[in-house]
């Protein structure tokens, strides 16, 4: 019988803003706990939220063996790593009178615009450790700025948004993320052309990734519901397009280095597709022993769950070159909000472009109208990928670009 | 039963909530969860801002609200401040699940209801891969203010949902069946649907054509309807949106034209489904509220903030996802009203349009969007080859004018898993639905 424990805590400060005001303040202190049990190949799990009787969740979770949940696979053992990501930031009462300050500044500057949404410092303690020598932890804070913003002149609920994550507060960044998108806003441009141009988006930007996050689940691989289940090992997309899981310290996603098995990756990443070949779906320990495949390490579960397999966050990897040298003296269209968009089955991408500029990728130039894009997958991540920015030219953030069909909407 | 600070208006939210899991990948049993979980939520108003605090403590709420009540500054006028007179004063006991509370039913029945729809996917060589899940909730909530409030009342959901993907000689589809409830006993008799929901799956996947993109009239079924309304409109009638914003107050101002003549949404939280909510969590009780009636706009959706600050009544629709969160405006059960058309009818008068069956999501700015699953197109008055779209879209209020039909018939839904998202509270369960709807001039791509 193995003994595991799973304890996350999360602590919050979030000012809500209202019409460019503080309105609220809130504080949060959750931890939630689960304790399972690994017994005979079955696992029983019992969790809790606040106060912890160890021995009474370490009872249920015992008597949880009876439901006689499957997991006949070896938890991790005997590995130690403790990660702490955190930098000083600002006491809660600091916070606060910055976050007035800030608005101060953004009446002041852009008094045709509203500012709403929150600004919080999010931190979070999660460990995972069992009787057989796993202990990991890992602690991280940041600073999310989410501001939702409408031109005071609109009919619409919002017009653009600037969002900073950071480990350490910038007024500074935070500023010129604003102007830049609000500058260009005030400017409406046309686009150099319709048909295919490079299309820039944030390289966190899930709707892009979404069918190839999608078809590379492990399951779906291995059972053969997925468009790539006869196509590992083979060469599918641009030679250039590399996409890996990864949970490296630059990346601020809420992520931990370890999965919900305790499983790390070497260097805390994991290649799914390489130079265009794909190399493994991703997996989690059941995934990978019944299909045969790499175990990536891409368990979730929340803490009172048996581990699941879902994909962490799948990153593309740079192209060692600016956002500029990508574009190649072409203009691009850099996509702040395309909502509502997705994949037919077969991998047919479309979508409407609420909020789009014309980019140099130096600057946003301009304001375009609302636009709608398509793509294929395979062409998207193939002859079209031109690659992700290695500088934080659109908006703060890397970007990825790629050749799309764009048209006025 | 608490102390509340002097000079200061304060609210206390408790939660009781009771989740049971099953799911089941392939036949393999993966969750088999029972969870209970009670935590608070505290709200203290001191006329400027607002303070909370969310804690799993429980018993030691008053403690919090000492703490909370330190950031705050008296205000010897708090109770004749607007928004606190805006607060309702509603006591007692509703419950509405004593008769066929989901908490009486043991695991093991609703594991063996699970496992009795099995035969369904196990035998389709077309189903590569499926999850069979059974969800409930079982939210008890109370709810105390320093005006007096004193409530306790009851919330249920219960749900049975296969989702599975589709590989047909390379050709794929993922898609489920969902059905949520709020009574088990109406998760019974599935068979029939379940059957017919996925030989419908089979045969599109196998002879679905890439649509040819274009404008095109678009007959939405109650789910499309249901999504469109919430999203295109539903949001944009929440009124916090509106709040100190002069330019949105004028292009929204009660009994202006928006829409088609016989054009009517409601939302309403007394609803038995996803968006019952008979008391929102500032206590206010569920009102019918009409947003648009017969294309004029009628109303919007209120907390009592923005209720005062538009000096308008509340509605009921101060929603927050579950402890952790203050409440803020959400809808609870949107819809569009039944028009005066067949289906029949609706279909027979299209000569080349396109039919949304099933949809995966939808959003909605100035532009919505739905993503349909399941769509066909129309040809000359009737259903014809399936085609596969990534996304139809439209302008929002043309699109309301657009409506040149709707069906007789009303159909509500909700979903168990997933549900409404405004910013980071996501997902709010709520109720949506309403008749077919034909639209001109909607964008497909």
């Amino acid at each position: 019988m193995i003994k595991e424990k799973y304890v996350s805590n999360e602590k919050e400060i979030t000012i809500n803003v209202v019409q460019t005001e503080i309105k609220s303040i809130r504080k949060k202190d959750i931890t939630k706990t689960g304790l399972r049990i690994y017994d005979n190949g079955y696992i029983g799990i019992a969790g809790t939220v606040g106060k912890v009787d160890e021995s009474e969740l370490e009872k249920r979770a015992i008597e949880n063996l009876k439901l006689q949940i499957p997991y006949p696979y070896e938890p991790s053992t005997n590995y130690v790593e403790k990660l702490d990501y955190r930098k000083e930031t600002l006491s809660d009462e600091e916070f606060v009178k910055e976050i007035e300050e800030l608005l101060a500044i953004l009446r002041t500057e852009f008094p045709d615009f509203i500012f709403s949404n929150n600004v919080s410092i999010q931190e979070m303690d999660i460990s995972l450790s069992n009787d057989k020598g796993l202990d990991l932890s890992h602690k991280d804070r940041f600073v999310a700025v989410e501001f939702v913003i409408k031109e005071k002149s609109s009919v619409n609920v919002f017009d653009a948004f600037a969002v900073f994550a950071d480990r350490k507060y910038s007024r500074e960044k935070v500023l010129n993320i604003v102007k830049d998108t609000l500058t260009a806003y005030r400017n409406p441009v046309k686009l150099p052309k319709e048909g295919k141009l490079p299309v820039v988006f944030a390289a966190n930007d899930g709707l892009v990734l979404k069918k190839l996050t999608e078809e590379l689940n492990g399951y779906k691989v291995g059972t053969g519901a997925s468009l790539f289940k006869d196509f590992i090992g083979e060469k599918k997309f641009n030679e250039n397009f590399t996409l890996y899981q990864s949970a490296e310290e630059e990346d601020i996603t809420g992520y931990t280095f370890f999965d919900a098995e305790g499983v790390v990756n070497k260097g805390y990443k994991y290649a799914l597709i390489e130079n265009g070949r794909i190399i493994s779906p991703y997996t989690d320990k059941k995934t990978a022993s019944q299909f045969n495949l790499p175990l990536t390490g891409s368990a979730s579960a929340e803490y009172d769950k048996v581990p699941t397999l879902a994909s962490r966050y799948l990153k593309v990897a740079s192209s060692g070159k600016t956002l500029k040298e990508l574009l190649n003296g072409q203009l691009g269209v850099a996509v702040l909000i395309a909502s509502g968009g997705d994949f037919t089955a077969e991998g047919v991408f479309g979508t409407p472009v609420q909020l789009a500029f014309l980019t140099d990728g130096e600057k946003l130039i301009g304001r375009l109208p609302e636009l709608t894009i398509s793509g294929e997958l395979y062409t998207m991540f193939g002859e079209d990928f031109i690659g992700r920015s290695e500088d934080k030219a659109f908006a703060g953030q890397n970007a990825l670009v790629l050749n799309l069909d764009v048209k006025y909407i | 039963m608490y102390v509340f600070p002097k000079n200061l208006y304060t609210d206390v939210r408790l939660e009781d909530v009771s989740v049971s899991e099953i799911t089941y990948q392939n036949g393999e049993l993966r969750q088999n969860l029972k969870r209970n979980t009670k935590g608070g939520f505290i709200r203290i108003f001191d006329g400027k801002r607002w303070y909370y605090s969310s804690t799993t403590d429980i018993d030691n709420i008053q403690e919090e609200i000492n703490k909370l009540a330190l950031m705050a500054n008296e205000n010897e006028n708090i109770l004749s401040h607007p928004v606190v007179e805006k607060f309702e004063i509603n006591k007692g006991e509703y419950f509405h699940f004593k008769e066929n509370d989901i908490l009486n039913i043991s695991q093991e029945e609703k594991l063996q209801l699970l496992k009795s729809y099995f035969p369904l996917v196990e035998n389709r060589e077309e189903i590569k891969m499926w999850r069979a899940i059974y969800v409930d909730r079982k939210i008890t909530k109370e709810f105390y203010s320093s005006k007096g409030a004193n409530l306790k009342f009851d919330y249920q959901t219960c749900a049975v949902v296969y989702r599975y993907s589709l590989n047909i000689d390379g050709k794929t589809l993922d898609s489920s069946y969902d059905k949520t409830t709020t009574d088990f006993n109406k998760l019974k008799n599935l068979k029939e649907e379940i059957e017919k929901t996925i030989s419908r799956d089979i045969e599109y996947t196998k002879h679905a054509k890439p649509v040819t993109p274009g404008k095109y009239t678009v007959i939405f079924a109650p789910i499309a309807t249901g999504v469109f309304t919430h999203e295109s409109f539903g949001h944009k009638s929440e009124a916090d949106f509106m709040v100190g914003d002069e330019t949105m107050m004028k292009e929204w101002s009660i009994g202006k034209k928006v829409g088609a003549d016989n054009l009517s949404i409601v939302d309403y939280g007394d609803i038995l489904g996803g968006g019952f909510v008979p008391f929102d969590d500032e206590g206010t009780r569920a009102k019918k509220t009409y947003l648009i009636k017969d294309g004029i706009l009628a109303g919007r959706l209120h907390s009592s903030v923005t209720a005062e600050s538009l000096k308008e009544e509340t509605t009921g629709n101060a929603r927050a996802k579950d402890f952790e969160f203050e409440p803020i405006v959400r809808m609870t059960t949107t819809y569009i009203e039944a028009g005066d058309k067949t289906k029949e009818e609706l279909f027979s008068e299209v000569k080349e349009g396109i039919y949304i069956e099933e949809i995966n999501h939808g959003s909605g700015m100035s532009t919505f969007t739905i993503a349909p699953r399941i769509s066909y197109m129309i040809r000359d008055g009737k259903i014809a080859e399936p085609v596969n779209i990534a996304v139809v879209s439209g302008n929002v209020m043309e699109t309301l004018y657009n409506i040149d039909g709707i069906s007789n018939e009303v159909e509500l839904m909700s979903f168990s898993l997933g549900g409404c998202g405004k910013f980071e509270q996501f997902p709010l369960p709520v109720g949506f639905g309403g008749p077919y709807i034909r639209v001109n001039n909607i964008t497909v791509q």
